[in-house]
């Protein structure tokens, strides 16, 4: 069990080299690829050639996983991109403390107490007010290239 | 707003003249501060009191005559329409009459009023009126309005009043067709009636008056130097007769059927044309007027005269009136049908003979009219002359069009020569000419030769075709440097291109005995170049020329199969008769050196220098349509000497097998040493290798092949392939196991199927035994190949086939469970998660009807597992993102995996309908629709309101739900109460819903669910039991049974909210069963209806109708097919008598 925990530890920091070739021809839309070292999710993918009888390159549209940014990329398909390693794991919500940030249950019975509220007023309340209504939450944190964010939401309601 | 309800003229006391001024001033000042964009909202609200008021007719009058105000006047008119129509059931005749003899002076008298747009609305409401009325007048009443009518086209009272009688025919014309009559709320028979009658009593005295009218003003016109009020009334007159030209005659085929021009009118439909052209057949009748009359001898010498003026003040080429003669023109030269006579086969040559001496000036000589247009002239006489030529050859065929033949090629030829500078209407004037080509064409070459082209035809067009190549050629080397970057565009010029290319076969089939060789020369001489060059010179040129002869040549000769075998195309098959040595056989040498070209992409050196992408995509192309009419054809498809040689020479026993052999090592090059050209992997696996196995005889010989082992074997081993695209790894994979239907039995088949899959589904096993499966499962590599394996499985299960429904069978239980544990380790994973359902989808579609009593307990237990597992994913799960478009991809994500499991569910229910299974009396079988419904229940609640509006989800789910209700309601009356309130919810959603086959669904579901309570409770069972006699909620508050509540909403709908016409029938078979469930309740209703009406007359009106519609037409109470009808109809006149009025408010 222990072995376990520190395995995921060491990842979460060893974490931001964990990118993995991939070539550019098999990214597909809502595939990950990495663009100015920040990892994307691809919202659009189109080929053309290089001139009428050069070779295909990709032309990839694709969204920071953590700050929306949208970016956009130009490769030769048979090129090899790098694609993020995208991790999530889910917590039970226990708390969320004044100074933004919230406390959550590991599988293994530890809390995780280094994860920011999203700064973002909708996502915030989104999570607020589900916590102030007394449901059991379970959220989902995607971790990536080193970063870590709340990514989804969810009720399990009362155990049945 | 008071001053709008006054009463009009329908008896009341009159209204006084300063509340009419009031009402006046009130529209005209909500008129002008419509213009002046002040405050429109409360302007348009004013308007709109006045068309919605009960009877403003009498103010309306006022304003026509009294305001000053176009505007308005226009509005005024509008809104007598509105009004009247409206109000038709309730105004007495005399109002009627007055109204539209009211509208009918109004434009007579102010026929020379400046603003001609409130005069032709005011026109127009006359002839809409006049049409509501239509079936009610009498004919003499009618006689009465087109006596004036006549009276003021026949010029007596002036230009200005004929231009404005022929301007009101102009709009009764058109109301009256119902491709553009305006809607009155009333069932499409009307509408069918009033055309009808229209065209048998008086659209031949309309043309008439309008030819009369233009006859009287010709001489004045011709006579006159510059433009006179005469050539108003005279475009309008001609414009007219183009409309009624224009109508679509219903008596097109009265009295003998066919006539020489065998049947009159050629059908080919399926022929590739850019324009359409409509015929004009109107029948016998009309031969008088039209044809030997001299009508169209006045209307040349019209234009002729015309074209003189062209240099006077107020005349040009362009002025309305050349137009509109030139556009009638051209009408003229489509008239066809029983208007000629059958034993009179000269009168027709005569009229086309006479509309091309009178066209002929318009576009020769060819070289002297494009001159003019590129130095400035108007290029419309030309374009229409074109399109003249088109028509003509559109209803004759080449035979009889011999003697026109030799001029209109060399016109048609000269023109092409000169079109080779890039402008609109050169292209245009091209498609059109093309067009006319191939309506010449295509009966050669569906007559099999019979009635081969003359000889100058032929050699026009071997010369045309020449020239076409050539310029193709040009145009392809002058653009080899061009970028396309924009793919959309693309794809559509792609497609134009297609029926360009197509319309150049046929030009080149007409003379193949002379193009076939020109193409083989062509070629060779490209072929001869990039050789030579070899990597020295840059030879994209030559590469962008050799890629349009590819596509020209194999248009040239083969056909798009289009699904079916294509055969040799029969000008090809009867060209080369006389040839009989294989070498000689020019078509032979043609596919023999390209494919010989082809083949030198198999050498690396040649593959680096010569083919490009784009030129590897030509000859794969090429390949794949040329292999699907020729190679290894069918040999007793072949009849004649000179196709038995050609389809010999490809065929099984002689060169099929090599040609087969080299075809598949192009592909296999094409997908391994192309890495990540995806269009170039599509066309090998989606058209070429996809097409091959589809024919069991090549896949005979295919499985035997050592190439085709190799592509086999590459597929389960190759790491290279595993970076194809993974729709393009799905197609391959289903290629593959398809080409075992060419192995000699079952048990091969199974075992070439396990061969070829079998590691792949060991693979996901053994994966899954990994103890750290949960992190490795989220490394890219690790998805990459798990999406790739899913695909290639979607692909094997969709390749579904008895021979080899064992091993898929196998192959599917073998990953049940891994994909079980798939989907929970890649719940966040949208992509994976997708293709784990499609998988099961198109397995249980393949495999459901195959499945043993046992097998189907296991897959059924399996999809509600699956069921489960997704919605406990999924339910109640908010993705948090800043990004709107990252939430709108988790939405769609969403909605396609909802589909998916809707489909699954389907698929489920076709175990009912197909079974194949050995033991298919159902003593302990699982019952499906249980389990269906157990399934809908599971994704209902997942499917939220927002996902309805995915109208292709609202649809499935829909078409699902009803087909349930439909086959199943016994099962749904053993639902319990919640399940079932949620699944009745969503079906008073779906009543309510936009889309018209949603609402049909709904209905059916709602009329097969009351129809089962009926009919089980007559037989004394309970029916949908405690469902429609309604209960308690916890509050202890009484509810209403299901039925009376669906009676209630849908008597709303049909009776106060809007609908689509087309839903009355079915509406009507959904509550014929409500109503004689629920008679209480519906008494009750009716009743309700008749008390809040308030005026005496339409409360009794109301009575009566619900009284008929239930009891019209000896309606009975039972719920037979014969029942059904009549009650459909007396719901349709229930709809007519009572919506009117029930929806004025």
């Amino acid at each position: 069990m222990s072995d376990e925990e520190h395995h995921f530890e060491s990842k979460a920091d060893a974490g931001a080299s964990k990118t993995y070739p991939q070539q550019a021809g098999t990214i597909r839309k809502n595939g990950y690829i990495v663009i100015k070292g920040r990892p994307c999710k691809v919202v659009e993918v189109s080929t053309s050639k290089t001139g009428k009888h050069g070779h295909a390159k990709c032309h990839f549209v694709a969204i920071d996983i953590f700050t929306a940014k949208k970016l956009e990329d130009i490769v030769p398909s048979s090129h090899n991109c790098d694609v993020p390693h995208v991790n999530r794991t889910d917590y039970q919500l226990i708390d969320i403390s004044e100074d933004g940030f919230v406390s959550l249950l590991t599988d293994n019975g530890n809390t995780k107490d280094d994860l920011r509220l999203p700064t973002d007023e909708a996502l915030l309340s989104q999570i607020k007010d589900g916590f102030a209504e007394g449901k059991d939450l379970v959220v989902s944190v995607m971790s990536a290239m080193g970063e870590e964010q709340i990514c989804a939401l969810k009720d399990i309601g009362p155990k049945n | 707003m008071q001053g709008f309800q006054e009463r009009g003229g329908g008896g009341g006391a009159p209204p006084d003249l300063a509340q009419l001024q009031s009402t006046m001033r009130a529209i005209e000042l909500a008129c002008t501060s419509i213009q002046m964009h002040m405050n429109p909202a409360e302007a348009e609200a004013t308007i709109l009191l006045l068309a919605q008021s009960h009877q403003p007719y009498q103010a309306c009058k006022f304003i026509l005559e009294n305001s000053q105000v176009a505007n308005a006047r226009f509005q005024a008119a509008a809104a007598i329409k509105d009004a009247a129509i409206r109000e038709w059931g309730f105004l007495s005749p005399d109002d009627k009459r007055n109204l539209i003899s009211f509208c009918l002076c109004f434009t007579m008298q102010h026929a020379n009023s400046p603003e001609g747009y409130v005069q032709v609305k005011v026109s127009s409401v006359a002839a809409q009126l006049l049409k509501r009325g239509w079936l009610d007048f009498t004919a003499v009443e009618k006689e009465s309005f087109f006596y004036q009518v006549n009276q003021a086209i026949s010029g007596i009272h002036g230009v200005d009043v004929q231009f404005a009688g022929i301007n009101f025919l102009e709009s009764l014309v058109s109301e009256f067709s119902p491709s553009t009559s305006t809607a009155m709320g009333l069932p499409r028979e009307f509408h069918e009636q009033c055309r009808k009658s229209l065209e048998r009593d008086h659209l031949k005295t309309f043309y008439c008056w309008a030819r009369d009218a233009a006859l009287s003003v010709t001489n004045r016109i011709i006579e006159s130097n510059s433009a006179i009020p005469e050539v108003k009334a005279c475009n309008a007159a001609l414009r007219l007769m183009l409309q009624i030209l224009n109508w679509d005659f219903l008596y097109k085929s009265s009295g003998a059927a066919s006539s020489v021009f065998s049947g009159g009118v050629r059908q080919d439909n399926d022929s590739p044309k850019r324009s359409e052209v409509n015929l004009v057949q109107p029948g016998p009748a009309w031969r008088e007027i039209l044809v030997t009359s001299g009508h169209i001898g006045w209307l040349l010498s019209l234009y002729a005269a015309l074209r003189h003026k062209f240099s006077c003040e107020g005349y040009w080429l362009d002025c309305p009136i050349a137009v509109s003669a030139r556009k009638l023109i051209v009408q003229f030269c489509s008239l066809a049908g029983t208007i000629f006579p059958s034993d009179n086969v000269q009168m027709h040559e005569h009229h086309l003979l006479q509309l091309l001496s009178g066209i002929i000036a318009w576009i020769d000589p060819p070289d002297a009219v494009s001159r003019a247009i590129e130095s400035g002239k108007s290029e419309s006489e030309m374009l229409d002359g074109c399109r003249a030529l088109l028509s003509i050859a559109n209803i004759t065929y080449p035979t009889v069009f011999d003697q026109l033949l030799k001029s209109t090629s060399e016109v048609v030829k000269n023109l092409m020569n000169n079109d080779s500078e890039e402008e609109t209407w050169s292209w245009e004037a091209r498609d059109i000419l093309l067009d006319t080509w191939i309506a010449l064409l295509v009966p050669v070459n569906r007559n099999s030769g019979n009635a081969l082209l003359p000889p100058e035809g032929r050699s026009a067009a071997a010369n045309l075709f020449a020239l076409i190549v050539e310029s193709e050629l040009r145009a392809a080397s002058a653009s080899a440097f061009n970028d396309d970057v924009d793919s959309n565009y693309l794809q559509a010029s792609i497609s134009a291109m297609d029926e360009r290319l197509s319309s150049y076969a046929l030009i080149a089939r007409a003379a193949s005995d002379v193009t076939i060789p020109f193409l083989i020369e062509v070629f060779a001489k490209g072929f001869a170049r990039i050789t030579q060059g070899r990597g020295l010179v840059d030879h994209t040129e030559c590469l962008e020329e050799l890629y349009s002869l590819l596509l020209i040549i194999g248009h040239v000769i083969a056909d798009e199969g289009e699904g079916e075998t294509p055969l040799v195309p029969n000008a090809i098959q009867t060209q080369f008769s006389d040839i009989l040595e294989a070498e000689k056989h020019p078509v032979i040498i043609l596919c023999s050196s390209i494919i010989k070209f082809a083949e030198q992409s198999l050498n690396p050196e040649m593959r680096e220098l010569v083919f490009s992408p784009r030129l590897m995509e030509a000859v794969i192309w090429f390949l794949a349509r040329w292999s699907s009419t020729y190679l290894m054809s069918p040999e007793e498809n072949a009849d004649l000497n000179s196709s038995k040689v050609l389809v010999e020479f490809f065929g099984q026993h002689n060169q099929g097998k090599p040609v087969l052999d080299i075809i598949i090592h192009i592909s296999l090059t094409a997908l391994v040493s192309y890495p990540g050209e995806k269009d170039l992997q599509a066309l090998t696996c989606n058209h070429l290798l996809h097409a091959l196995v589809l024919r069991k005889h090549i896949c005979v010989h295919l499985v035997q092949l050592d190439s085709w082992r190799d592509l086999a074997n590459a597929f389960a081993n190759d790491k290279n392939l595993l970076l194809l695209d993974t729709a393009h790894q799905r197609s391959l994979a289903q290629t593959l196991v398809r080409s075992a239907s060419g192995l000699r039995n079952s048990e091969s088949s199974n075992q070439y199927v396990r061969d070829l899959m079998g590691h792949m589904a060991t693979y996901l096993v053994e994966l899954l035994r990994k103890n750290n499966l949960k992190s490795i499962a989220q490394q890219p590599d690790i998805i990459l190949s798990v999406s790739c394996l899913l695909e290639r499985l979607r692909g094997v299960a969709s390749a579904s086939e008895p021979r080899t429904q064992k091993a898929i069978n196998e192959l599917g239980f073998a990953v049940m469970n891994p994909v079980l544990v798939l989907l929970k380790v890649y719940k966040d994973e949208s992509a994976v998660v997708y293709l784990l359902l499609k998988f099961v989808v198109d397995w249980v579609d393949g495999q459901i009807s195959y499945l043993e009593a046992h097998e189907t307990a296991a897959v059924v237990n399996f999809c509600m597992n699956l069921l489960q597992l997704y919605s406990s994913h999924n339910i109640g799960k908010i993705s948090l993102s800043l990004s709107s478009s990252l939430l709108n991809e988790a939405k769609t994500d969403k909605y396609k995996d909802l589909r998916a499991l809707l489909q699954l569910l389907s698929n489920l229910c076709s175990k009912d309908l197909v079974d194949f299974s050995s033991d298919s009396n159902e003593t302990q079988g699982t019952n499906i629709s249980q389990v269906v419904y157990f399934g809908l229940l599971i994704i209902t609640p997942l499917i939220t309101l927002d996902l309805l509006k995915y109208p292709k989800l609202c649809h499935d789910y829909f078409s699902l739900l009803s087909h349930l209700l439909e086959v199943y309601p016994e099962t749904v009356a053993q639902l319990n109460t919640d399940a079932f309130s949620n699944v009745l919810g969503t079906l008073d959603f779906g009543l309510h819903h936009q889309d018209i086959d949603v609402v049909d669904n709904c209905l059916r579901a709602l009329r097969a669910l009351a129809s089962y309570h009926y009919i089980e409770t007559r037989g004394g069972k309970t029916g949908l039991g405690s469902h429609a006699a309604g209960l308690k909620d916890q509050g202890g508050n009484l509810q209403e049974g299901i039925l009376s509540r669906f009676l209630r909403s849908l008597l709303q709908l049909l009776l106060f909210e809007d609908y689509s016409p087309d839903l009355v029938s079915s509406a009507a078979d959904a509550l014929l069963p409500l109503l004689l469930c629920e008679q209480g309740l519906y008494q009750r209703l009716g009743n309700e209806l008749i008390e809040r009406q308030p005026n005496e007359t339409l409360k009794s009106r109301l009575a009566n109708a619900l009284h008929g519609l239930t009891s019209a037409n000896q309606l009975m109470s039972t719920l037979e097919r014969k029942n059904y009808q009549i009650f459909r109809k007396n719901l349709t006149s229930f709809l007519i008598e009572v919506r009117g009025f029930l929806r004025t408010k």
